[in-house]
């Protein structure tokens, strides 16, 4: 479990925060679903939270919190015979049908004016009340402090739930001809994340850090300019962080894809680790750790493609190499770099777990 | 002539009300429907090269795209009236199993900047779906799209499907995030392209040749 050696878990991701002398580095991992049920039948006894146990993980997620206009609220709005249209809780509609399974034809999204945010989606996110089940986090918290993990909680930002509430086009296109509408999003969805983390503190969970998800990048750039970005989401962004610094947490950001571009601004804003560093989309910690690694914690990176070959040369070349350079900063911790795809077998992910075992200890 | 210049200027801008503007005032000045045409595909190609270049960025292709599309909306009555017809007929969808569409239309909206007729089969299409498409449309292209090392075989399939349907000199060509040069050849692609600009020089070099 996390206490093996002489850190908790908690102690190790402090310490790498802190770029102070840990025992080895911090291990935490993501899996796609299809992955765990691969290995299930390949010999896996238990579920993701077993292997993340053999793994060693030193985290622990409080919740995950996905702010929603409607939430617990999808809803049919239109039906014939074989199919009906569902507004789901974030306003996507698909079509499904009644009397099949099959995947769902997506058809868009609900909100898809500025004067539908208005008077319909703003108000509702703004009116739904918590987002979150205080208890359950207060009761998963106690299990992370008697594990000796570090607590985390996890939530979409602002930027990706606006993609899920309004769609990639209309978000993308607001952003150039409506800014103060993307800007109103962004600010009241992180508003409404905020007060929700506040709801979680005066219940007197006092977790070690916030770790946000939102996709802000692909293969060859990020979605938006950086000038884009620092204008209308990372006001945003530098609220949550400033939050987190001032309970005394840390901040790691998820994002996905190549964001060389954004480096300095993520710095500026006081992000204090990125996580998960897609090696395909051009990130590297060999380059990033020299010139970020001392305001920057680096999270990941290891390269999932590479463990799809399910080629132990290959592989053991890839995390020994990544594992070397984070561990020059002591500020790194183990994950893939995005999670582990359904091609990689669980014999391989067996020795997975052994290399970073072996090259991880400092 | 300097409006058409302006007009190629507000495409890369993405200015939708003056593109319209401009092409409306080329149309009632009677200037000959191909070179309003150009100027408008001129416009597309530079945001292209830019998205390149990552000197703009998603949004500004969608932008550009759309007011590029309303432009065309104009123009198209023109067009048909000079027996201009699209350079190309294409095809284009992500593949069964996958259901990223933001780069697969891209391409398709620098397919049709180019004055490509292009017909999207959206998300999760199988084999059969695309030599349908191919079939009735009269496709010369198809292009698949693919953003999942899990959905690359679906990729495979389908470029084996169509090859097999024989469907004359069709060309498929294959993209997305996962997807290499080595990775397109090994499954017999006629071609592959890295981003949205480059998959409109494909299909030029593809069936010029
Ligand atoms: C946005 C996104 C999503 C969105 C998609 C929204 C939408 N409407 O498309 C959502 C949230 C739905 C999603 C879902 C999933 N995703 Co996703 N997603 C991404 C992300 C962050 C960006 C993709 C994108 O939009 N890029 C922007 C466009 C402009 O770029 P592009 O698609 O690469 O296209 C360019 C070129 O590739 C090329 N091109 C593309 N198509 C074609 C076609 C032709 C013919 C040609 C010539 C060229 C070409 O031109 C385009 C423009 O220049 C990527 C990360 C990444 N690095 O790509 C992950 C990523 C693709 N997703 C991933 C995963 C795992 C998933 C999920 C399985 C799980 C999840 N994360 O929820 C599901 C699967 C859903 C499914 N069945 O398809 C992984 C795939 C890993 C792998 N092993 O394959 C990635 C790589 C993330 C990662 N770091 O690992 N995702």
């Amino acid at each position: 479990m996390t206490t093996q050696g002489s850190l908790t878990g908690r102690e190790r991701v402090n310490r790498m925060f802190a770029r102070q002398d840990q025992d080895r580095i911090p291990r935490h991992e993501s899996f796609w679903p299809e992955t765990i049920t691969r290995w299930q039948e390949e010999g896996l006894s238990g579920e993701q939270s077993d292997v993340l146990d053999l793994l060693e993980s030193d985290f622990g997620q409080v919740t995950w919190m996905w702010p929603s206009p409607f939430r617990g609220q999808g809803r049919t709005i239109q039906q014939d015979a074989s199919t009906r249209v569902v507004r789901d809780e974030h306003g996507k509609l698909a079509r499904y049908w009644k009397n099949k399974s099959g995947t769902p034809e997506h058809l868009g999204f609900d909100c898809d004016s500025r004067e539908k945010w208005e008077q319909v989606y703003k108000p509702a996110l703004l009116n739904t009340g918590l987002q979150v089940d205080v208890h359950a986090a207060k009761r998963a918290f106690r299990r992370a402090r008697e594990l000796g993990q570090w607590a985390y909680v996890a939530g979409v930002e602002s930027f990706e739930q606006t993609r899920t509430m309004m769609g990639d086009e209309i978000t993308l296109m607001g952003m150039m001809e409506y800014p103060e509408w993307i800007r109103d999003v962004s600010v009241t969805c992180t508003d409404v994340m905020l007060r929700n983390l506040d709801a979680i503190v005066a219940e007197g969970v006092h977790f070690d850090g916030l770790w946000t998800y939102g996709d802000m990048a692909y293969n060859h750039a990020t979605m938006c300019s950086p000038a884009t970005y620092r204008e209308l989401i990372w006001p945003d962004h530098k609220r949550l962080a400033m939050w987190a610094h001032a309970h005394n947490m840390k901040f790691i950001y998820h994002t996905d894809g190549d964001i060389n571009g954004v480096m300095d601004l993520y710095v500026e804003a006081g992000f204090d680790c990125i996580q998960p560093l897609e090696a395909k989309a051009n990130m590297d910690i060999r380059t990033l750790c020299p010139k970020y690694g001392q305001q920057l914690a680096m999270f990941g990176n290891c390269n999932v493609m590479k463990y799809a070959t399910n080629d132990r040369a290959v592989i053991e070349e890839e995390i020994r190499a990544k594992l070397e350079a984070g561990k020059k900063t002591r500020g790194y911790a183990y994950h893939s770099d995005h999670s582990v795809p359904p091609q990689v077998s669980w014999e391989t992910y067996q020795f997975i777990i052994d290399l970073v075992k072996r090259y991880g200890k400092y | 002539m300097a409006e058409l210049q302006e007009l190629t200027q507000v495409i890369i801008k993405g200015n939708r009300a003056e593109a319209k503007r401009l092409t409306q005032a080329a149309i009632d000045a009677q200037v000959p429907a191909r070179q309003v045409l150009d100027a408008l595909v001129a416009g597309m190609d530079e945001v292209g090269r830019r998205f390149q270049r990552n000197e703009v960025f998603v949004p500004e292709m969608l932008i550009a795209s759309r007011a590029m599309k309303e432009a065309m909306a104009l123009l198209e009555p023109m067009l048909v009236k000079a027996g201009i017809k699209p350079e190309y007929i294409a095809v284009i969808g992500a593949v069964q199993g996958d259901l990223h569409d933001i780069g697969k239309n891209l391409v398709a909206m620098m397919w049709r900047g180019a004055n490509f007729q292009v017909v999207d089969l959206g998300t999760n299409v199988p084999a059969e779906k695309f030599i349908a498409a191919v079939k009735e449309h009269r496709a010369q292209v198809v292009g698949l799209s693919s953003l999942l090392t899990t959905t690359m075989p679906a990729m495979q399939a389908t470029v084996k499907a169509i090859k097999d349907a024989g469907l004359g000199s069709l060309k498929v060509v294959v993209g997305g995030a996962p997807i290499t040069q080595d990775f397109a050849k090994e499954i017999g692609a006629d071609g592959f392209s890295p981003d949205a600009a480059g998959a409109v020089d494909l299909v030029r070099k593809l069936l010029a040749a």
